[in-house]
């Protein structure tokens, strides 16, 4: 792929662009999906492609093609001239990334990972379903999915940047539904890993359903405002919503709250946040980012305190302010519908606390086992709405006592997090951050779903 | 020459012995323009053609696909699609039974009047940058971001079967929007115009563009921003309310095409984004509404965003009631679900797949609030007291579709009868059948094409495009003012 890109660039070059950038990618995705406890949709996709961004004077013609075949690799570097030599200045364009040294990081490819037999997949589901039915006689349907796959990608551009970065991937994430008198509990488990040999299909199966188990016949909770001891997946959801206030085009555009809160201590003086794409500790690892620009570790929030200085760019968002990209530019594998930087390797400092002992210090409160919807309510006040999702239960006396039914919040997250009175002493991985559990002294519920 | 490449898939999986076999040849051409402050930020060109194969072998689904057109990775990825299929039937309960459709062939092109990648570039930004520029001009303090973007999409699929389905179709829709960011100490208001997030889309050529004159609302917009500024925040009671079509087609959208979804009902998509409470014990009896509300799922209202000619199984495109007089009579389907539930008109002909790499799933086409008899004036003029909301800014609902939040851009204090003010951070919440039981009324002379781009379902994710055909609507006894 390097090769492919390297040569898109040189052509684009020789065919009058001033600066030219090419990345090749490749996304391998194998998925078995299972629900009512049988495999309902089974897919192996493959992904290949090339984006092209060629600059004359200042004008820009990005083009991106599902194929990298020589003869789709010219007509893309041309297309990309085409539109660059009809579309206006941006005067806001400076260059493209200067190259940077970096070093490779080992050990993120697996091939036996890449590249599963379906068999196996359809195995670990089967294992999953059966583990899962087999904890109690009112379990009455599994669904998730198995995945494994692989996403690679290579950059070059006309000053000499040549990159890239490949990983496996297997994830696996198993729903329990238990039924009891007509009343449903549900239970989830999910694993992130580079290599297949990490995802413990038991022990995923075993949560799930345990907590699906203990979920059914919940009670009415009336809403208002409780305790709160939050699972990881609830606290890496929350952080992601959280982490658009560290984007360079939120911080730019003024919705950012760090914009409004520089150099204050914004969230408890324990919280610890930062984002590092070479820390193999989170899911999406790559030494450089999408533009061929060495990941840098940017410190998000650090004793509870944000400034500018945890503001990520990339090449374009970081010229407009006469600053260097911070290596946040997302890779075309990836391209989603918003255009710009993300965080997608945040990492949560742990505390010390066990989850006994954060019950143990709760006299009223609510446990979340996940958040589902959640939106953005105010930006700058990062007041969040959502559900719980999958095991919600009520603590009284340092004890969990009952399922609850499910509830909704609405609260500034700014006020949640400054308000956080232990910390777990053990991280998870989650898809975008590899966070720990979480106990705060107050979370607004403000509403109750329906059984 | 693709339709050779799919007679070959669909020969080597037959030949394999898949007893169904599926082959889509799709290519996807897209533009994204977006100019901010002054300079056109982003000019995307997105380009992905390729064929992905379904097949039923051992009674069980197996689905691969690629981007790579060449005979050798097509043979290829239909030997997998039916390797992955009796890799599914290790773990099945039951045969997968599809119900009848007629194998059709057919071709479908969306009608338009001007080609959207027709347009010149300088055309369209001309078009974005004198929008932007008018709503930058409302005020060099106070609006400190404006936006205007345009969006177009071609999607050119042949759809073959091994039952003997032949169907060409081009779908062409295109769109855009203007935006505008007022900023004062802190206090961060946004309005858009036609609609949140990008705009307004529909299927059509570029004249659809023209008819949004974001030019022509570019000012107002700003304007509305800048007076949120200084509004009083949306206060907490239950009261009348009023919601227009902009923010009632995320409703519909929410509460109502979601949970009527089958293969949600079935709870073959529990494990993301849940299940749906409109189980199949409530077909046909369920109170949904009052007696106001009826909502269809109709493929082929002219422009929705999900019109077509035939959905990804090569059924026709359909109008199915769902919500009847305020009953739950129907689900959207499709050819697996509808025949699990022995429906006797069979699929409703929703399912759709984001690319040619997506497996199919049932989506939602354009799920229409029929209108009712009012005017929005009259509507106005009859209600008391009460707060008329505007513009999607936030959307959230349980995994069951029951428990709701939505907040809006703007909102309006009606006093008497008439708009008294307007007031900010206005937010409604409610559970999906007492505030659909608490609709009173539903107007006609606004009732137009909303299109949501970017619905998001299923593992791995797939992202569609639907449409939703609303009006403005009133609702009694709703809880408002959460955040």
């Amino acid at each position: 792929m390097s090769e492919i890109a390297r040569k898109a660039t040189s052509i684009a070059v020789k065919k009058g662009a001033d600066q030219a950038e090419a990345t090749a990618f490749t996304f391998v995705e194998d998925l078995t999906r299972f629900a009512n406890s049988q495999i309902h949709q089974n897919v192996a996709t493959y992904k290949n492609g090339l984006r092209v961004r060629a600059v004359l004077k200042k004008k820009i013609g990005d083009i991106m093609v599902g194929a990298l075949d020589p003869s789709s690799v010219e007509k893309a570097v041309n297309d990309a001239i085409k539109v660059a030599k009809v579309s206006p200045q941006n005067e806001l364009f400076k260059s493209l990334p200067e190259p940077k040294k970096y070093s490779v990081l080992k050990g993120t490819y697996d091939r036996k990972t890449a590249t599963c037999n379906p068999n196996l997949r359809a195995d670990n589901a089967k294992r999953a379903i059966q583990i899962a039915h087999d904890k109690a006689n009112f379990v009455k349907a599994v669904a998730g999915s198995y995945m494994t796959g692989s996403a690679a990608f290579a950059v070059a551009n006309s000053l000499g940047t040549d990159a890239g970065a490949q990983i496996s991937l297997a994830q696996m994430a198993v729903t329990v539904i238990s039924e009891k008198d007509g009343s449903e509990g549900h239970g989830y488990y999910s694993a992130y890993a580079r290599n297949m040999k990490e995802i413990n299909v038991d022990d995923i199966a075993v949560k799930a359903a345990d907590k699906s188990i203990r979920s059914v016949q919940p009670t009415r909770l009336e809403p208002g405002e409780y305790e709160a001891i939050l699972a990881p997946d609830a606290v890496a959801l929350s952080l992601s919503y959280l982490s658009n206030g560290f984007l360079a085009t939120w911080f730019q555009d003024g919705t950012s709250f760090v914009k409004y809160n520089l150099g204050k201590q914004v969230f408890h003086e324990k919280f610890g946040l930062k984002d590092d794409g070479r820390d193999l500790a989170t899911l999406y690892v790559s030494p450089v980012d999408g533009e061929g620009v060495p990941k840098q570790a940017l410190t998000l929030v650090k004793d509870g305190v944000v400034d500018e200085k945890g503001i990520c760019y990339d090449s374009y968002t970081a010229g407009k302010e006469g600053k260097k990209s911070t290596g946040h530019a997302v890779a075309p594998v990836i391209e989603t519908f918003a255009s710009g930087p993300d965080l997608t390797n945040m990492i949560m400092s742990p505390g010390d606390a066990s989850e006994e002992e954060m019950v143990r210090e709760t006299s009223r409160g609510v446990y979340v086992s996940r958040f589902h919807y959640v939106r953005t309510v105010n930006q700058p006040r990062m007041i969040l709405t959502g559900l719980t999702r999958d095991g919600t239960f009520l603590i009284e006396n340092g004890e969990i006592t009952k399922p609850v039914r499910n509830l909704r919040f609405t609260d500034s997250f700014l006020d949640v997090y400054k308000g956080i009175q232990l910390i777990g002493r053990d991280q998870e991985r989650q898809a975008f951050a590899t966070v720990p559990q979480l106990k705060v002294g107050k979370l607004r519920f403000t509403g109750v779903s329906e059984q | 020459m693709n339709e050779d490449l799919a007679r070959i898939a669909l020969r080597t999986a037959q030949k394999l012995g898949a007893s169904y076999v599926d082959a889509r040849y799709v290519n996807i051409e897209s533009e994204n323009l977006h100019v901010k402050k002054g300079v056109a930020e982003e000019i995307r060109n997105r380009n992905l053609a390729g064929i992905g194969v379904r097949a039923i072998a051992k009674g069980a689904w197996g689905f691969a696909g690629t981007t790579v057109l060449k005979r050798a990775s097509i043979v290829d990825i239909a030997k997998k699609a039916y390797k992955v299929a009796c890799a599914s039937a290790r773990a099945k309960r039951a045969d997968v039974k599809l119900s009848p459709t007629p194998a059709k062939k057919a071709k479908y092109s969306t009608p338009i009047r001007k080609d959207p990648f027709k347009i010149s570039l300088n055309e369209k930004l001309d078009t974005l940058k004198t929008a932007e520029r008018i709503a930058a001009a409302e005020s060099k303090e106070l609006i400190k971001t404006s936006s205007s973007f345009f969006r177009a999409h071609r999607e050119r699929k042949l759809f073959l079967s091994s039952e003997g389905a032949e169907i060409d179709q081009k779908i062409v829709w295109c769109g855009g929007g203007v935006s505008a960011t007022a900023i004062k100490n802190g206090d961060v208001q946004v309005r858009s115009y036609p609609a949140s997030f990008r705009g307004n889309f529909n299927t059509a050529g570029y004249e659809f563009l023209e008819s949004l004159d974001l030019a022509g609302h570019a000012s107002e917009t700003a304007r509305e921003a800048i007076q949120l500024l200084s509004a009083d925040k949306c206060p907490s009671t239950t009261t009348t309310l009023l919601i227009d079509g902009d923010q009632l087609a995320l409703q519909v959208h929410e509460s109502c095409g979601h949970p009527t979804e089958l293969d949600r009902a079935l709870g073959t998509e529990a494990d993301y984004a849940g299940t749906s409470f409109l189980t199949t014990d409530k077909l046909g009896s369920f109170r949904y509404g009052s007696p106001k509300v009826s909502i269809s799922a109709d493929a082929t209202t002219p422009g929705g965003l999900g019109t077509f000619g035939y959905d990804d199984e090569g059924v026709p495109a359909k109008n199915v009631p769902l919500i009847k007089e305020g009953v739950f009579v129907n689900y959207q389907s499709s050819r697996e679900t509808a025949a699990l539930l022995n429906l006797p008109e069979g699929s409703s002909g929703g399912m759709r797949a984001d690319s040619p790499l997506a497996m199919p799933i049932v989506r939602m086409t354009n799920i229409n609030l029929l209108p009712g008899d009012w005017k929005v004036e009259e509507l106005i003029r009859d209600t008391q007291e009460g707060i008329l909301m505007s513009t999607n800014k936030s959307w959230s609902i349980d995994d069951r579709r029951l428990n709701f939040q939505f907040g809006t851009e703007a909102a309006w204090l009606i006093k008497n009868g008439s708009k008294e003010r307007m007031i900010k951070q206005a937010t409604y919440t409610g559970i999906t059948h007492q505030f659909w039981g608490s609709c009173d009324a539903a107007s006609n002379d606004d009732w137009h094409m909303h299109g949501t781009p970017t619905c998001g379902k299923g593992v791995p994710g797939q992202v569609m495009y639907v449409g939703h055909g609303v009006s403005t609507a009133r609702f009694r006894n709703v809880r408002v003012g959460i955040a």
